[in-house]
């Protein structure tokens, strides 16, 4: 079994050691009132690690895909072009990340490292990145009214695709599970210790009562996946949706699975330029825009649908294993209009169901 | 097909030889790859991919490839409408820029073998469509008939016009022009590409053909719906799409219509699959 004990005092050494191997560790802080985030643990600030806390909106997405990120540098010289790629390679680890965040990073390496093209510059970042997951168990601090892992099956505990998994038992103990071999190499360590069938019962004891704290079960997935992709659809829901988009862009910027970026060249010096990738959203007006300003994509609603339909058509699914939606909840805090993904998917349902049963009659 | 540790986003530095004016504000610009072994490679790309262009400090963008494989030279035909072509149409003969490619799927022309091809262009709808037709040409034995139906504004802006006279006089194809406005001088065909299908003498086979369609959208709309009432099947039409892309290679998502990337799925796609994509192209 791939599965160990440590103290609750124990747990912040696993930081420690991760620091000592030489990766920079990035671990969830809380700032002053509901502001959580991702910053590197230093000496001065490594007591102050939060296990549990609300899930920072700005998502551990950029320690793999950074918002700037620079491709090229090209210098010029007697009219020749001097092209260097430009890699960012850090040795570094993510300490208390979340399920849904867990599932996102999973996401975005079938996306970026799947099918005919490799994303290099992902690829050399991702292969450095060791995964310390910790499971949401708090109802309190852990899980917000937004969260909805459940529907999305990606959480409150990852099945795989970290390092580390990490999850309060209570009563001062963690148990850790091993996902690879680097985070089974983790057990060496004398902080853990042996588990016995009685905290895997435990375990899952917790879970099972961790599940029924979600507020938010009801987001009808499948259904609308199924209607997403028949394209049963209303352009009077569409419309509707679109019309409650304020085309702010937050949605994307905060979401662990949205893989849009664009790419700019940019003057550095008399003779330099570099060339930099730079998240993008399908939700903003300029996202599909031609030269000769030519837009195929005109209406809010047909910008605000491509989001949805991205996420859900059947085909995407298909061709990336899972919905690229992890059911982090984020896109239904920051919204402005209430059109997040649970709202959407309500939206949807409710519209199209009725609409069904209307024709059925 | 790339290996797993090539860099997809980096460009390979080009050389630009000549510039040739095509028509208004469209040029055509030979070049090659400095390095040869990169021309070598980048020359099996197949009629109907698109190779992205570097013009460093501006920026990226996908361009056709109206060469055929099967023609020496590597060359673009671009006409200026933003920053990037504006750059392109700046530079000099021996100025470099950069390019990587070719990506995208393009038409499989061997699959087309032993069948009849219609090409029907509109405008600068020509320039992914000529490195068809001159494969066409080049493989001449392997196609029954090849028609080929050109429209333009004016006779004025009919482009590869040496083309268009070896293909006016080529026996082994049938060429038709028309423009949408006559100028002194000009005896052929006036009206819309479509009226060149009801033009007497001119027989559009059906049956086993193939009919390759490029052009603005509005030109694309009209001749689709002749091309059906003709009794053409919507898996015998194709068409290339256009989008601007920041990658070329399936990633950075702004190409996408409906359930497809245009750069790794198409650009070459047949009528019966532009209908299923799901969002106006």
């Amino acid at each position: 079994m791939r599965a160990r004990l440590l103290n609750r005092a124990d747990v912040l050494k696993i930081v420690d050691l991760l620091r000592a191997q030489g990766h920079e560790v990035l671990a969830p802080f809380c700032g002053r009132g509901r502001d959580t985030f991702f910053d590197t643990v230093t000496d001065a600030n490594r007591d102050e690690i939060q296990i549990h806390l609300p899930n920072p909106y700005y998502p551990p997405k950029r320690y793999v895909l950074p918002h700037i990120e620079r491709l090229l540098k090209v210098q010029r010289a007697n009219g020749d072009w001097k092209i260097e790629p430009t890699f960012d390679e850090p040795k570094r680890a993510i300490f208390g990340l979340r399920s849904c965040d867990v599932a996102g990073i999973w996401h975005l390496d079938r996306f970026y490292l799947g099918r005919d093209f490799r994303d290099t510059y992902y690829d050399r970042r991702r292969k450095n990145l060791f995964l310390v997951n910790v499971v949401c168990t708090d109802p309190e601090r852990d899980i917000s009214d937004e969260c909805f892992c459940l529907c999305a099956d990606t959480g409150p505990a990852a099945r795989d695709h970290f390092d580390l998994q990490l999850m309060d038992l209570r009563d001062g103990e963690f148990m850790a599970v091993a996902g690879t071999s680097a985070g089974e190499a983790m057990f060496a360590e004398p902080i853990f210790k042996k588990a016995t069938a009685a905290h895997v019962e435990k375990r899952r004891a917790i879970l099972d009562e961790v599940r029924k704290r979600f507020k938010n079960t009801t987001s009808w997935f499948p259904a609308t996946v199924r209607y997403v992709s028949q394209g049963k659809i209303l352009d009077k829901t569409w419309e509707e949706i679109g019309n409650r988009c304020l085309e702010c862009g937050g949605c994307t910027y905060v979401c662990p699975a949205c893989t849009c970026f664009t790419v700019s060249d940019r003057q550095v010096g008399p003779n330099e330029i570099e060339r930099v990738r730079i998240w993008d959203a399908c939700a903003l007006q300029g996202f599909t825009r031609m030269a000769g300003g030519h837009n195929p994509r005109k209406a809010v609603h047909d910008r605000r649908n491509r989001r949805f339909f991205r996420k859900l058509a059947h085909y995407f699914i298909q061709r990336e294993l899972s919905v690229a939606c992890m059911g982090c909840g984020r896109c239904a805090a920051v919204c402005h209009g209430d059109v997040g993904m649970p709202s959407v998917v309500e939206m949807i349902r409710r519209a199209t169901a009725e609409t069904e049963k209307t024709n059925d009659q | 097909m790339p290996s797993a540790t090539d860099n997809i986003y980096l460009p390979k530095p080009a050389v630009l030889d000549r510039v040739v004016d095509e028509i208004h504000e469209v040029k055509t610009f030979y070049w090659h790859f400095e390095d040869a072994e990169e021309q070598r490679k980048f020359r099996n790309f197949r009629p109907g991919q698109f190779a992205q262009v570097s013009l460093f400090g501006t920026g990226e963008f996908p361009a056709s490839l109206p060469p055929s494989p099967t023609e020496a030279e590597t060359f673009f035909t671009i006409r200026t409408v933003g920053s990037c072509t504006a750059a392109l149409h700046a530079l000099k003969p021996g100025e470099k820029f950069a390019v990587r490619g070719p990506y995208g799927n393009g038409f499989p022309m061997e699959d087309y073998f032993g069948k009849n091809l219609v090409f029907v262009a509109g405008g600068i709808g020509l320039i992914p469509l000529r490195s068809c037709i001159i494969y066409a040409l080049a493989h001449r034995q392997n196609f029954k008939s090849i028609q080929i139906f050109l429209g333009a504004r004016t006779p004025r802006d009919l482009m590869y016009r040496d083309n268009l006279r070896d293909w006016e006089q080529s026996a082994g194809v049938e060429c038709h022009l028309t423009v949408d406005r006559a100028a002194e001088g000009w005896t052929g065909n006036v009206g819309v590409v479509g009226s060149l299908f009801k033009k007497p003498g001119v027989q559009v086979p059906i049956d086993n053909t193939v009919a390759f369609v490029c052009g603005p959208p509005i030109m694309f709309r009209f001749v689709i719906k002749d091309l059906l009432a003709m009794g053409f099947p919507e898996r015998s039409i194709v068409s290339t799409l256009e989008r601007y892309m920041k990658c070329g290679v399936g990633k950075c998502g702004h190409c996408c219509i409906g359930v497809a990337y245009v750069c790794v799925d198409g650009p070459v796609f047949t009528y019966e699959q532009i209908k299923k994509l799901g969002e106006d192209i």
